[in-house]
C-alpha cells in the first residue's frame, strides 16, 4: 500500500496546497579548506535539486547553505545558525567528524539530518532518532567492492594469480587496508597477495615503491589511493613499463576523478574503480544530468558522480518525506522519513529502493565497477547498468 | 605582557566595564540564541587553550606548534575510558591531565636536555603531535581512523556528573575555564614564576648567570601548558561526542590554538581571550555580512583570518591588546 502510493506520487506529481511552506533545507559541506574540492562537488547536486524536483514531485524547495569550512567547530556552529535561520531539514556533510557534529546538533534540536556522504558506521549506532543516512557504512563499501572483483574475472574469463596490494599510509587508507586484510581471506578470491606496499599520499616520487611492486611480478595492482597520488603512481608505472592485467581500486577514490583522466590522458584509461556510484540507466539520472549539465555547462556529469548523486538523493528524501508530511514541522518529517520508501528506479545514486532500517540507515546501496574509457568513467558491471564494455586485462603499456 | 591592572583616576571606569563585560558573559546563554551560545563557547575554548599555550610560549619563551598533542591525548583518555569503563569526565579528567603532564614533561626532558629550543623545538612538538595521530590511527580501542563516538546526551537534562546538558551548561563551563586560566596565570605572573619566566625568555644565559634553575623553570612551564591543553581535551571530547585523530592531533589544530595569542598579543594575559574572541567574532561576522548581502562566498572566514593576521603582524606586532588596553584606560606593560 505504502509502495502504491509513492508510486503514484512519483508518477503523478501533484503541487503541494497554498497551506504547505516552501521546505527549508540547510546545506552543509565543507566548500572551502582542505576538503573544499568534493564539498563543491556535493554542492553541485542540491543547487540542482530544487528546480528538477519541483517538476518532478511538486515541492518547493529552499536551499539554504552553510560551508563547513572542513572544520568540525564551524560544522557545529553552522548547524545551529541554519537551525536558528528557519532550517527545517539539514543536508550534509560528507566528512564524517563533521557530519558527527551536526548530527549531534540535529537531534539535540529535533530537527531531521539527511546524511548525504559519510562512511564512519557509528553514525547511525548512536540511537539517534533524527539522524538519517543514505549512503553505505565503510565496511559495506569496502566488502562490496572486493566482491566486485570476483565480477570482473568471470566477465572477462580470466583471472590473476597473484596480485600486490599497494595503499595510501594515511587514516583513510589504513582503515582500507585493515578491511581488505580482513575480508579477502574470507572472499574465496583467486588471487594470493604476495606484498603490501603502503606509501605517502603525498610523495612526489613513487619510484622505489612501484619498482618494488613491478618486482613482485603480479599480475594485478590492488590500489587504495587518493588523487594526486594516484596520478604519481600511474605515471612511474607507465615510466617503468608495468603492466600487470589490472589496476583496481575497490573502493578508493583517485582512479575516476577528472584530474586522474586529464592529468594522463591516454595512460588513465582502462584503472578501474569498483564504487558507489549513480545508476545510468533510470530516468531520474537522466534528467538530473541534463539539469546539471544546464546548470554547469563547464563540468562533466561523471565527473561529480558520486558526490552530486548522493548529494542531490539527500534533498530528493527530504522532498519526498515534505511531500508526504504535508508539514515542514521537523517533527512530522522525521517521522515522514522514517516511512521513506522510495523506489530503486527513482533515485539517482545505485542501490535498492531507499527505506530506514531502525537505525535510520538505508541497507541495500551497491556498487558498480566503473572503468575510465576514453577519458571518462564508465560503468562496466553489473551488466545491467553498463555503460561500455570491460577492459581486462588492460592494454600493456606502450 | 601586562599587568592588566586598573590603577589610578580612571578605576572607577575600568571597574565598571569590567562589570559590564562579567554581567554580559555570565547572562549570554539566557538571552542569546544557541547559535551565538555555540559561538561563544567556542571563543571561550579557543581563549582558553591560547591561555594554556601562552604559558610556555608567550611566558617561557618555549615555541610549541604541536600542542594539537595535548587537546587529543586529553580527549582520547577521558573518551576512552568513559566508552569502555563508563568512568566519568570528572575522573577522566585526572587521568588525562596526569599523562598529558607526563608526556610534556618527557618532551620537555628530551628537549632541555639535549638543549633544543627555538624551531626545532617546535619542530619535536610538532614529530610528537604527528605521532600521536598515527599512533592513534592504529589503536582500535580508541576507535583508530574510524573514530571514537561518545553517547549523545538529553539536551534538556543537566547530568554535571557525567558533563551532559543544554548547551548553556557547556558554555558556563568553558567560562569557568577560561576565567580559571586567567587567574591563574595572573597569579604566576606575579610570581616568582613569571619573574623567572620571563627572565629566561628575555635571555637564558643570562637567566642561568643570575642564578634561575633555568630547566626546572621551563619544565614547569611545560608541564602547566600541557595539563591545561589536557583539560580542554576532556571538554572536547564531551562537548563534541565524537574524536578522530586526523582532525584532533592535525596541525591546523595547533595552528588554531596558537592564533588567539599571536593576535591578541604573545604573552600577554588578555591577548589570547582577546585575540579568540576577535578571530570568532571576526570570522563569523564575516559569514553572516556576506550572507545577508546574498553573497556566498566559500572560505571567506579564512580568507578574512588570513587578512587579520597579515595586517596584526605588520601593523600591531605586539598584538591588539596593547592598544587596546591603552584605549580602554588599561596599562599594559611588557612582562
Amino acid at each position: 500500500m505504502a509502495a502504491a502510493s509513492t508510486l503514484a506520487m512519483y508518477a503523478f506529481p501533484r503541487r503541494l496546497g497554498a497551506e504547505t511552506a516552501k521546505l527549508k533545507v540547510g546545506v552543509l559541506l565543507p566548500r572551502s579548506g582542505l576538503q573544499a574540492l568534493i564539498g563543491q562537488s556535493c554542492q553541485r547536486g542540491a543547487d540542482v535539486a530544487p528546480e528538477l524536483l519541483r517538476q518532478r514531485l511538486g515541492v518547493d524547495i529552499e536551499l539554504m547553505n552553510a560551508d563547513t569550512e572542513s572544520n568540525v567547530d564551524t560544522a557545529r556552529s553552522r548547524a545551529e545558525r541554519l537551525i536558528e535561520q528557519g532550517a527545517q531539514v539539514l543536508v550534509g556533510a560528507f566528512d564524517s567528524g563533521h557530519t558527527a557534529a551536526i548530527a549531534q546538533v540535529a537531534e539535540q534540536r529535533g530537527v531531521p539530518h539527511i546524511v548525504n556522504i559519510a562512511a564512519a558506521p557509528q553514525i547511525t549506532e548512536q540511537g539517534y532518532k533524527f539522524v538519517f543516512r543514505n549512503f553505505p557504512p565503510a565496511p559495506e563499501i569496502g566488502r562490496n567492492g572486493l566482491v566486485l572483483l570476483g565480477d570482473i574475472f568471470r566477465e572477462a574469463k580470466v583471472a590473476p594469480k597473484t596480485a600486490v596490494f599497494m595503499h595510501v599510509n594515511d587514516t583513510f587508507g589504513q582503515a582500507m587496508a585493515k578491511g581488505v586484510a580482513a575480508l579477502l581471506p574470507k572472499l574465496s578470491l583467486p588471487f594470493k597477495v604476495v606484498d603490501t606496499i603502503p606509501y605517502d599520499p603525498a610523495a612526489k616520487d613513487l619510484t622505489v615503491e612501484v619498482s618494488r611492486a613491478k618486482a613482485t611480478n603480479a599480475e594485478l595492482l590492488l590500489l587504495v589511493c587518493r588523487l594526486n597520488d594516484a596520478i604519481v603512481l600511474r605515471r612511474e608505472m607507465v615510466k617503468q613499463r608495468w603492466s600487470p592485467m589490472g589496476v583496481v581500486s575497490p573502493g578508493s577514490p583517485g582512479l575516476y576523478e577528472e584530474q586522474f583522466s586529464k592529468g594522463l590522458g591516454k595512460y588513465g584509461d582502462n584503472c578501474i574503480s569498483n564504487t558507489v556510484w549513480f545508476n545510468p540507466k533510470n530516468q531520474i539520472t537522466h534528467d538530473f544530468a541534463a539539469a546539471f549539465k544546464k546548470r554547469f555547462p563547464k563540468d562533466e556529469f561523471a565527473f561529480h558522480g558520486i558526490n552530486a548523486s548522493y548529494t542531490f538523493d539527500a534533498v530528493l528524501i527530504a522532498a519526498d518525506a515534505f511531500k508526504r508530511a504535508r508539514s515542514t514541522d521537523p517533527k512530522a518529517l522525521a517521522e515522514a522519513i522514517r516511512q521513506t520508501n522510495i523506489p530503486a528506479t527513482d533515485r539517482v545514486s545505485f542501490g535498492g529502493p531507499i527505506k530506514f532500517n531502525a537505525k535510520g540507515q538505508v541497507d541495500g546501496n551497491r556498487s558498480v565497477v566503473i572503468q575510465n574509457l576514453r577519458g571518462k568513467p564508465t560503468v562496466v558491471l553489473p551488466a545491467e547498468l553498463a555503460e561500455g564494455k570491460l577492459v581486462f586485462p588492460m592494454p600493456k603499456v606502450s | 605582557m601586562t599587568s592588566d591592572r586598573p590603577a589610578g583616576a580612571g578605576d572607577r571606569r575600568r571597574l565598571a566595564l569590567i562589570t559590564v563585560v562579567t554581567v554580559a558573559l555570565v547572562t549570554l546563554p539566557l538571552v542569546g540564541s544557541s547559535y551565538l551560545v555555540s559561538v561563544a563557547t567556542l571563543a571561550l575554548y579557543l581563549a582558553y587553550v591560547g591561555q594554556a599555550w601562552n604559558v610556555m610560549m608567550g611566558f617561557a619563551g618555549q615555541l610549541s606548534l604541536g600542542h594539537s598533542l595535548y587537546v587529543g591525548l586529553g580527549a582520547y583518555v577521558a573518551a576512552g575510558i568513559f566508552v569502555h569503563f563508563g568512568v566519568g569526565p570528572w575522573a577522566g579528567l585526572w587521568l588525562a591531565v596526569a599523562i598529558c603532564s607526563a608526556v610534556g614533561a618527557f618532551i620537555g626532558l628530551l628537549a632541555f636536555r639535549l638543549r633544543i629550543s627555538g624551531v626545532q623545538l617546535s619542530l619535536l612538538t610538532v614529530a610528537f603531535a604527528e605521532l600521536a595521530r598515527i599512533g592513534f590511527d592504529h589503536l582500535d580501542w580508541f576507535g583508530g581512523p574510524g573514530g571514537l563516538f561518545l553517547r549523545v546526551g538529553d539536551r534538556n537534562h543537566i547530568d554535571l556528573l557525567g558533563f551532559r546538558g543544554p548547551p548553556a551548561m557547556y558554555y558556563y563551563a568553558m567560562l569557568a575555564l577560561a576565567a580559571g586560566a586567567l587567574g591563574v596565570c595572573a597569579l604566576l605572573l606575579r610570581r616568582r614564576p613569571g619573574y623567572y619566566w620571563r627572565a629566561i625568555r628575555e635571555d637564558e644565559v643570562a637567566a642561568q648567570a643570575l642564578g634561575i634553575d633555568t630547566f626546572r623553570w621551563k619544565m614547569l612551564a611545560v608541564v602547566l601548558s600541557s595539563a591545561m591543553t589536557a583539560i580542554a581535551g576532556v571538554f572536547f571530547a564531551f562537548y563534541n561526542n565524537s574524536l578522530f585523530p586526523e582532525q584532533i592531533f592535525g596541525f591546523g589544530r595547533s595552528i588554531e590554538i596558537i592564533l588567539g595569542p599571536v593576535i591578541g598579543g604573545l604573552g600577554t594575559l588578555f591577548g589570547p581571550i582577546v585575540g579568540a574572541v576577535a578571530l570568532v567574532l571576526l570570522g563569523d561576522g564575516t559569514t553572516e555580512i556576506l550572507a545577508k548581502a546574498g553573497v556566498d562566498l566559500p572560505g571567506a572566514r579564512q580568507v578574512v583570518h588570513g587578512l587579520v593576521l597579515l595586517l596584526v603582524t605588520i601593523y600591531l606586532p605586539n598584538g591588539l591588546w596593547p592598544p587596546l588596553a591603552r584605549a580602554l584606560g588599561f596599562q599594559p606593560r611588557r612582562l
